[in-house]
């Protein structure tokens, strides 16, 4: 709030923020939110270890490693789409842009998938404290890739009108800033739930 | 108007960020629609339960008293009053009520009960001691 | 006044007012009732009073946010109201069926009230805050669809500000979310779960868009700030509300019955509700310094920051003393949560209807504030107010941690009677913080009948 007195006082090339200042501010929140879920995991696994270690044998790392390889995939492409709007190549742009998409469907695909066994053998959010944990953290963040992806589709229709270009990529910078957001959360989601003992 | 902060942007975050928070809260919701059956006991609520809530909210026992935390502040806990005085204490504790109270001390009203109602109250409130409310209240005082 | 068809929402404010007065003595009331067991038993049992000082509440709330709006919406939508008449109209139904329910409450017990309106066609009365008979209920749906009508058709009439629209939404969330107080069913778990639908969806949820909104169209007349800059602050706060407050509800879900992931969900969430209130104090405090005028209304200013700092206190910090659930395990339903509940609900929303009658009342008089005397009068009302108001939240608390320590914490519980006779003490100095906002409040009426020195046209 601070920046209220001084927000737009930047040169529009010098050091500026990519993207909007709102969507930072939205990045920022939904990140604290995550952060105190993810202090939580590691208080109630403080006083709980063995049981996580024990259930957390019963995820499924390897759909989690491949998810991550998507995740990042999809980062690089759209930041591949920023880098074509400020060359002014508008064919680009949605071409990464779908690209991102694509990688974002795959990892729902393989998110189900994982859903699916779980859920199969009877497991929930009451199942015991772990599996709430990793119910919850990673449902969280798979509503979150799909708002990421309905805010790269929202792009993609853009792009495909050519709204981006090296002197307005505004919007695709902040769609960016928050896809970024979702894989950087899965990247310290997937650690801390699936891999560490 | 500034180029890093747009009014747009900002609203549409506003409507995205709740309808993302509301879809969340449904999801949970439903879950927990699926999950309480196996706390609340509905499978054991009869007829004589059913009449003991209406008692219980006809005679707005809540404008005094907490059901499960819930309530004012002014008179005990009922969701565990069972455990405390048992049915028939409970029961004589209603039906001993002074008409024009106790003089000097937070009086509850006479409230006339035939012996029916009361064994419905006594059902209800019962009932409510049995729903696992994850160990509340922390102890038999409520 | 811009637009004649303002004028409809000063019987609103007085309303409002009047009905303030009355929720203040019932106050008073029960306060004895705390320590004088006996008091006006049995023409008056703690229960009736109880209920009259909440639903009075509630009800001169919606007169203020009701007559805020209508005072608020041709202004921003920069067009006469849609149907003044109408709204008359509605304010003589609601006021009419207002007061009969409270009348209801007094003179009748409330099991032949609940007979006698038709409890046993639909049951949902006896239920806290949704005490009210069906047909009251009813009346309110009515009132507020009405309503509801009324600005939405003058919004699309005219401009639609970021500002109106955020009211809107608010307001119609109030309407939708009311409609839960319909559903009452047998099981118990069930019913308390819905019935937070509309309690908390109402004061954690839509009441802070008609919060924010208020605030950001007070801040824009009396500062003189750029609408761009106010409106976009005012998304970012509503955002960052819903973002916390929606899922926040979990802090309810605790130990009602419900599984016990809400005790995580609810925690987390909720612990991040501060963050809106104090983003809404920093944006009060911001743009009065920000301001580009002198606005001559130096009282609505005053309420305008008091409101920031105020629901931050209330809502924010007392919130969050206890909502963390190894917390709330302890102090859920002592006097912890009437502490919280009383700072929350005058600081977020009484001082805010306050502040929205404090900017418009002088214009709908005419002028553009009132009188240097008026003025002080009314600041002195609001410091006294809101000081005993502290106060009342500090003795509350100070009681509601005695409470928890002597009946469930310490290793030889005592019974509920002996411990509230133990802390009697607190709730003596409450009565007496409570006698303090009554002149505080008399005071503040007073100040509407100081003339004075400058008149100044709107």
């Amino acid at each position: 709030m601070a920046s209220t007195t001084s927000a737009p006082e930047e040169a529009p090339h010098s050091k500026r923020l990519p993207g909007d200042l709102a969507i930072w501010i939205f990045i920022l929140a939904e990140m604290l939110a995550f952060a105190v879920f993810f202090s939580a995991y590691a208080f109630a696994r403080a006083g709980n270890a063995e049981m996580f270690n024990l259930y957390q044998q019963t995820l499924n790392r390897n759909a989690g490693a491949l998810n991550t390889l998507l995740l990042i995939t999809g980062s690089w492409f759209v930041v591949l789409a920023v880098q074509a709007a400020h060359r002014d190549d508008n064919k680009g742009v949605s071409r990464n842009v779908a690209l991102g998409i694509l990688c974002g469907a795959a990892f729902l695909a393989v998110k189900v998938f994982e859903y699916a066994e779980k859920f199969g053998a009877g497991i929930s959010l009451s199942t015991n404290t772990f599996y709430m944990f990793y119910i919850s953290l990673t449902f969280f963040h798979f509503m979150h890739v799909i708002l990421g992806m309905v805010i790269l589709t929202a792009i993609w229709l853009q792009a495909r009108k050519g709204a981006y270009t090296s002197q307005n990529s505004h919007g695709l910078e902040s769609g960016a800033a928050y896809w970024h957001m979702v894989d950087l959360l899965w990247i310290i989601l997937f650690p801390l739930v699936y891999v560490m003992r | 108007m500034s180029g890093t902060f747009t009014k747009s942007m900002a609203r549409n975050i506003f409507y995205g960020g709740t309808v993302f928070f509301f879809l969340l809260l449904l999801a949970l919701s439903f879950d927990t629609l699926q999950q309480l059956p196996k706390r609340d006991m509905r499978q054991n609520i009869t007829p004589q339960i059913a009449e003991g809530k209406k008692i219980w909210e006809t005679r707005n026992c809540i404008g005094c008293h907490t059901l499960m935390g819930e309530g004012a502040y002014f008179a005990p806990e009922l969701g565990n009053v069972i455990v405390r005085y048992g049915d028939e204490g409970v029961k004589a504790f209603i039906q001993g009520r002074p008409k024009d109270g106790i003089p000097g001390r937070r009086s509850m009203p006479q409230f006339n009960f035939t012996d029916e109602q009361l064994d419905a109250i006594v059902a209800f409130l019962k009932h409510v001691n049995s729903i696992n409310d994850a160990n509340w209240p922390p102890n038999d005082q409520g | 006044m811009q637009y004649k068809s303002q004028a409809v929402a000063k019987p609103y404010f007085i309303a409002a007012i009047g009905l303030f007065v009355g929720q203040i003595l019932f106050g008073l009331i029960l306060g004895a009732q705390y320590v004088l067991g006996d008091f006006l038993f049995p023409a008056i049992p703690f229960n009736v009073a109880r209920m009259v000082h909440t639903n009075l509440l509630i009800v001169w709330l919606l007169f203020g946010f009701m007559g805020g709006a209508y005072f608020m919406i041709p202004e921003e939508a920069e067009t006469e109201l849609f149907s003044p008449k109408l709204a008359l109209l509605m304010f003589w139904i609601f006021l009419v069926a207002g007061a009969a329910t409270i009348v209801g409450y007094l003179a009748v017990p409330y099991a032949t009230l609940a007979e006698l309106t038709g409890n046993d066609l639909l049951e949902t009365m006896g239920r806290e805050f949704l005490e009210q008979p069906l047909p009251t209920k009813i009346g309110i749906v009515v009132v507020a669809l009405v309503f509801l009508f009324n600005i939405t058709m003058t919004v699309l009439k005219g401009k639609k500000t970021a500002i109106a629209t955020v009211l809107l939404i608010g307001l119609w969330g109030l309407a939708v979310f009311f409609l839960f107080s319909f559903y009452n069913p047998v099981n118990v778990v069930l019913d308390k779960f819905f019935w937070w639908w509309t309690v908390h969806l109402w004061v954690e949820g839509v009441w802070e868009l008609i919060l924010g909104s208020f605030l950001a169209f007070v801040l824009i007349k009396t500062t003189g700030v750029d609408r761009e800059v106010i409106e976009k602050w005012l998304y970012v706060i509503v955002t960052l509300t819903l973002i916390t407050g929606l899922i926040g509800m979990g802090h309810h879900y605790f130990w009602i019955g419900t599984p016990e992931y809400w005790q995580w969900w609810g925690s987390i969430f909720s612990a991040l509700e501060p963050i809106p209130f104090f983003a809404m104090t920093v944006f009060a405090f911001n743009m009065v310094n920000r301001r580009r005028r002198e606005h001559p209304n130096r009282a609505a200013v005053l309420w305008a920051l008091g409101v920031g700092v105020m629901a931050f206190l209330g809502a924010g910090v007392w919130g969050f003393l206890h909502t963390l659930a190894p917390v709330n395990y302890y102090t859920h339903g002592s006097q912890i949560t009437a502490a919280h509940g009383h700072m929350s609900f005058y600081g977020a929303y009484a001082m805010l209807v306050m502040m929205m009658i404090s900017y418009a009342m002088p214009i709908l008089n005419g002028k553009a504030a009132n009188s240097n005397k008026s003025q002080v009068v009314e600041m002195w009302a609001f410091w006294l107010m809101t000081i005993a108001m502290v106060f009342i939240t500090l003795f509350l608390t100070a009681a509601g941690i005695l409470q928890v320590w002597l009946q469930r914490v310490s290793d030889s519980p005592l019974p509920f009677m002996v411990v509230q006779e133990k802390i009697a003490i607190f709730y003596w100095a409450r009565e007496i913080s409570g006698v303090f906002f009554l002149i505080g409040l008399i005071l503040y009426i007073t100040s509407f009948f100081i003339g004075g020195d400058k008149k100044e046209t709107a």
